[in-house]
C-alpha cells in the first residue's frame, strides 16, 4: 500500500501538502495494530522513507514553504503514530497477557501442593508469561526456592526482603545487552514472606513493572497460605502421633496394670502364706525356744515386706492422685542414714558383701530421713534381689559442687539401655527381672518421686564392670 | 540469577565520567593550532583539515576506549587510541593508497578486543550483519535516488582507487569512531540507565550534532535537512542492532553501506 500511494502521489505529481498524503496513515496504523511497536515503526520508517522525497523536493525547489512545513508535520505524525499506535496495541497485548498470567497464578494456587512445589509453579509461570530469561523466588528464612542455590547478603533481593519496597535495577550484569531485573517483595497481611525475582534483556515497562508487584501481593498470600497449610498437615501430623503414642501408652499402662494386679495378689499372698502357716505352726505345735525365735524372725520379715508393699501402694495412690509424697525435711547428715541401711543389709543378707565407701565428710542435706532412708533401702534391696549370690554390692557416697551423690553398684545381669529411662515409671519390670525374683514394679516410681520430692535426682546407669549402677543426687545444704 | 545471586552496584555517578579531559585538550589544541596555522596560511588547508578530523574522531575513539577499558586500565590505551586515528587521517594527505592507513586504527582495535570488553567488539549474529548492510545500503539506495531525482545532485561511478579510500576512511575513521563512541561507549551507558527509547533519543541527538558541526558537511538547507533525515534513521535503528546484539559491527557494517552510497553523489554543475 505504501508503493501504491507514493507511486500515485509521484505520478499525480503532488506537493507535499496535498490531503492524499494522508493514506499513509492506513498501513502505518494497520501494522502498529497488528505487530505492535516493531510493526508499526518500520511501517513508520517506510512511509517516511517513501514520503521524505516529496518534502526534501519541496525544500531544495522552493525553500521552507507551507507545503514543506507539512509534509515535515507529516512525517513526524507518521513516525510518531506508528510508535504511538504499535505502543497502545502492543500494551493491550500486555494487558491481557498480564490478565493470563494472573489467571495461570490462581490456578497454581488452587492445587493443593507443598510451599516449595507451589513456589516454583509460580516462578515459572512468572517467566513464562513475562518473556523473562530467569525468574527466582526467595522465602523470607532465606531459602531460595527457585532461580538460585544461595542468597547474597549484599543482592537485591535480599535488600527487597529487608525494606520491603520493589526495586528495579537497570543493569543487572556486566553483559554485552542491557538486562534488566525486577525486585519485588511478596506480602501477606503486611508482612514479607519473600521475593520474587524476574530478569530479562531489554526493557520493563512501568506497566509490567506494577503487574509484578501485583503480583508479588498475590503470591505472597498464596505462599502464605501454602505454608499454612503446610503448618497444619505438619501439626494434624504430630498430634496423630502423639494420639497413636498416648493411646499406645495407655494400653500399655493398661496391661501393666492387669499384670500388677495379678502380681499384687501374689506378691501379698506370698507372706500372707507363710504367716498363716508359721502362726498354725507355733499354735498347734511345742517348739524349742531358739526355733521359735527363728519362726519369729522369719514371721517378722514377712510382716515387714507386707508393710514394704502396703507403703508402696498408698505412696503410689497419692502419686496418682496429684498428691505429693507427705515427708518431713530437716536439716540432716546424711552418712549416719547410708551407714545404718547398709549395716542393716550386711546383717540380714549375708549371701552377699555389701561394702560402704564414703570419699570424705558429708555435707547436711534438707531432707526426711525415713524418706531417705526408704530410697536407699529400696536400691540396696534391688541391687541384692537382681545379683548372683557372693556378688558384691558396692554403696558410695561423695560430695561435689553443691551436690551429695550416692551411687548403690551391683554386679547382676545389667539393665539394657533403652529400658533404664523406664524403670522408674510405676509397674514396669525389666524383661529378664521377672524370673529373678519378686516384685510389684512399684519401688523405684517411690524412689523417684521421692527422691524428687527433695530437689533431687536419680538415674540408672551400666556399672564399671558389669550390672547397674542406681545414682542418688541430692542437693547439699551450703 | 543476578539479582539473587550478585551484589547491588549502584551505578556510576555520571553518564560521562571518567571522560580523558587532559587527552582531550591536548586534541583540542592540536586541532586549533592546525586552524590557526591554516587561518595565517602557514599550513595547507587540506593537511590542517587532515589534523582536525584526526584529532576529532581520535578524541571520540580515545573516549571510548577510556569508557570501555577492563580493569586495570591502562594509562596509554586511550592516547593509542588516538595516536592510530590520527596517523590514518595524516596518512590520508599523501597519495590515493595511503588512505590504507586509516585501517590503522581498526587493526589496533581488533588486537584489543580482549582488553575492551565492553566496546561490542563482540562478533554478532549473521543475520544482524546482512540486517546492518540491507539498511544501510536502504537508506543509500533512497539517498541516491532522492538526491538524483529530486535534489539536482548526480551519481558518479566510482574509480576503485576512489572505493578503497571511501571504504578506508569509513571503515577505519568516520563510521568506525562514530559507532564505537556513540554505540559502544555512550548508547552503552545510557541503555543502562533509561530504557530503549530514552537511551536511543540522546545518542541520536548527539550524533546528529556530531556530524552537523563537521566543517566538512555542506551547510546548505536541503544537505542538512537531508543529514538530520538520514542520520537520524540510521542512528536509531543502529541503536537498535547495538541493543539486540551488543555489538557495535552491525552498525558500522549500515554505516559503511551508507557513507559509500552517499559518497557517490556529487554536485551537478
Amino acid at each position: 500500500m505504501l508503493i501504491a500511494v507514493t507511486a500515485a502521489l509521484a505520478a499525480a505529481d503532488m506537493t507535499p501538502g496535498t490531503p492524499w498524503r494522508h493514506l499513509y496513515l492506513v498501513p502505518v496504523v494497520f501494522a502498529g495494530l497488528r505487530f505492535g511497536v516493531a510493526g508499526g515503526v518500520v511501517a513508520a520508517l517506510g512511509a517516511v522513507l517513501a514520503f521524505g522525497p516529496f518534502v526534501l523536493r519541496e525544500i531544495e525547489g522552493h525553500g521552507p514553504t507551507r507545503a514543506a512545513a507539512e509534509g515535515i508535520v507529516t512525517l513526524a505524525v507518521l513516525t510518531i503514530a506508528g510508535a504511538a499506535v504499535g505502543s497502545l496495541a502492543a500494551r493491550a497485548r500486555r494487558q491481557r497477557e498480564r490478565y493470563d498470567a494472573l489467571r495461570a497464578v490462581q490456578r497454581a494456587l488452587a492445587d493443593p501442593a507443598t510451599l516449595e512445589l507451589t513456589a516454583t509453579r509460580l516462578a515459572s509461570i512468572v517467566k513464562q508469561r513475562l518473556r523473562a530469561e530467569a525468574a527466582g523466588l526467595v522465602l523470607e528464612n532465606g531459602r531460595v526456592v527457585a532461580g538460585a542455590d544461595h542468597v547474597h547478603p549484599r543482592s537485591p533481593a535480599a535488600y527487597v526482603m529487608a525494606h520491603r519496597e520493589p526495586m528495579f535495577v537497570t543493569d543487572a550484569g556486566a553483559g554485552p545487552r542491557a538486562r534488566r531485573a525486577v525486585v519485588v517483595p511478596l506480602t501477606s497481611m503486611d508482612e514479607t514472606v519473600g521475593v520474587l525475582a524476574v530478569e530479562r534483556a531489554g526493557d520493563f515497562s512501568r506497566e509490567e513493572r506494577d503487574a509484578l508487584a501485583g503480583f508479588g501481593a498475590a503470591m505472597g498470600l498464596a505462599l502464605d497460605n501454602a505454608r499454612l497449610a503446610a503448618r497444619q498437615r505438619r501439626f494434624a501430623e504430630e498430634l496423630e502421633l502423639k494420639v497413636s503414642q498416648a493411646t499406645a501408652r495407655l494400653a500399655e499402662m493398661d496391661r501393666l496394670k492387669s499384670d500388677f494386679v495379678a502380681l499384687a495378689s501374689h506378691e501379698l499372698r506370698t507372706p500372707l502364706t507363710a504367716l498363716q502357716g508359721f502362726s498354725e505352726l507355733l499354735a498347734t505345735r511345742p517348739f524349742a525356744p531358739a526355733e521359735v525365735r527363728r519362726l519369729a524372725e522369719i514371721m517378722r520379715g514377712e510382716i515387714e515386706r507386707l508393710g514394704r508393699i502396703v507403703s508402696d501402694f498408698l505412696d503410689l495412690a497419692r502419686l496418682e492422685r496429684g498428691l505429693a509424697l507427705s515427708i518431713r525435711r530437716a536439716v540432716l547428715d546424711p552418712a549416719p542414714v547410708i551407714a545404718a541401711a547398709v549395716e542393716l543389709f550386711r546383717r540380714t543378707r549375708t549371701s552377699h558383701r555389701v561394702e560402704l565407701h564414703v570419699d570424705g565428710a558429708l555435707p547436711h542435706v534438707d531432707a526426711d530421713a525415713d524418706a531417705l532412708d526408704r530410697v536407699l533401702k529400696n536400691l540396696i534391696g534391688n541391687a541384692l534381689k537382681y545379683s548372683p549370690p557372693g556378688s558384691c554390692i558396692r554403696v558410695r557416697a561423695r560430695a561435689a559442687d553443691g551436690v551429695v551423690t550416692v551411687d548403690v553398684e551391683d554386679e547382676g545381669p545389667g539393665i539394657p539401655p533403652e529400658e533404664r529411662a523406664l524403670i522408674f515409671e510405676p509397674y514396669y519390670r525389666t524383661r529378664g527381672t521377672a524370673a529373678l525374683g519378686p516384685g510389684t514394679g512399684l519401688g523405684l516410681s517411690v524412689v523417684k518421686s521421692l527422691v524428687e520430692a527433695h530437689g533431687g535426682t536419680v538415674h540408672a546407669e551400666a556399672g564399671s564392670t558389669t550390672g547397674t549402677r542406681m545414682t542418688v543426687m541430692l542437693p547439699a545444704l551450703p | 540469577m543476578y539479582a539473587i545471586t550478585d551484589p547491588w552496584i549502584p551505578p556510576r555517578r555520571s553518564l560521562l565520567a571518567g571522560m580523558p579531559l587532559p587527552l582531550l585538550v591536548v586534541l583540542g589544541l592540536l586541532t586549533a593550532t592546525a586552524g590557526a596555522l591554516a587561518a595565517a596560511e602557514l599550513l595547507p588547508l587540506t593537511p590542517a583539515r587532515a589534523v582536525g578530523a584526526g584529532a576529532a574522531q581520535g578524541a571520540l575513539l580515545a573516549t571510548a576506549v577510556t569508557w570501555t577499558q577492563s580493569r586495570p586500565r591502562s594509562r596509554t590505551a586511550p592516547a593509542m587510541a588516538a595516536a592510530v586515528v590520527f596517523v590514518g587521517a595524516v596518512g590520508a594527505t599523501l597519495p590515493a593508497f595511503a588512505a590504507i592507513a586509516y585501517l590503522v586504527a581498526p587493526v589496533w582495535l581488533w588486537t584489543q578486543r580482549c582488553k575492551l570488553p565492553g566496546l561490542g567488539l563482540t562478533r554478532p549474529p549473521i543475520g544482524m550483519c546482512v540486517a546492518g548492510a540491507a539498511l544501510g545500503t536502504l537508506l543509500g539506495a533512497h539517498l541516491l535516488l532522492t538526491a538524483s531525482l529530486t535534489l539536482g545532485y548526480g551519481v558518479r561511478v566510482a574509480t576503485p582507487a576512489h572505493l578503497v579510500s571511501w571504504l578506508a576512511y569509513d571503515a577505519g575513521a568516520n563510521v568506525l569512531t562514530t559507532e564505537a563512541f556513540f554505540r559502544g561507549a555512550l548508547f552503552d551507558r545510557a541503555q543502562r540507565r533509561w530504557p530503549f527509547a530514552m537511551a536511543s533519543t540522546l545518542v541520536t541527538v548527539v550524533c546528529l550534532a556530531r556530524y552537523l558541526v563537521d566543517p566538512l558537511l555542506p551547510h546548505s538547507l536541503e544537505v542538512m535537512a537531508g543529514a538530520v533525515f538520514y542520520l537520524t534513521l540510521l542512528s536509531v535503528a543502529n541503536c537498535w542492532m547495538y541493543w539486540r546484539s551488543g555489538s557495535i559491527v552491525p552498525g558500522v557494517v549500515a554505516g559503511v553501506a551508507f557513507f559509500i552510497c552517499y559518497r557517490l553523489l556529487y554536485v551537478l554543475s
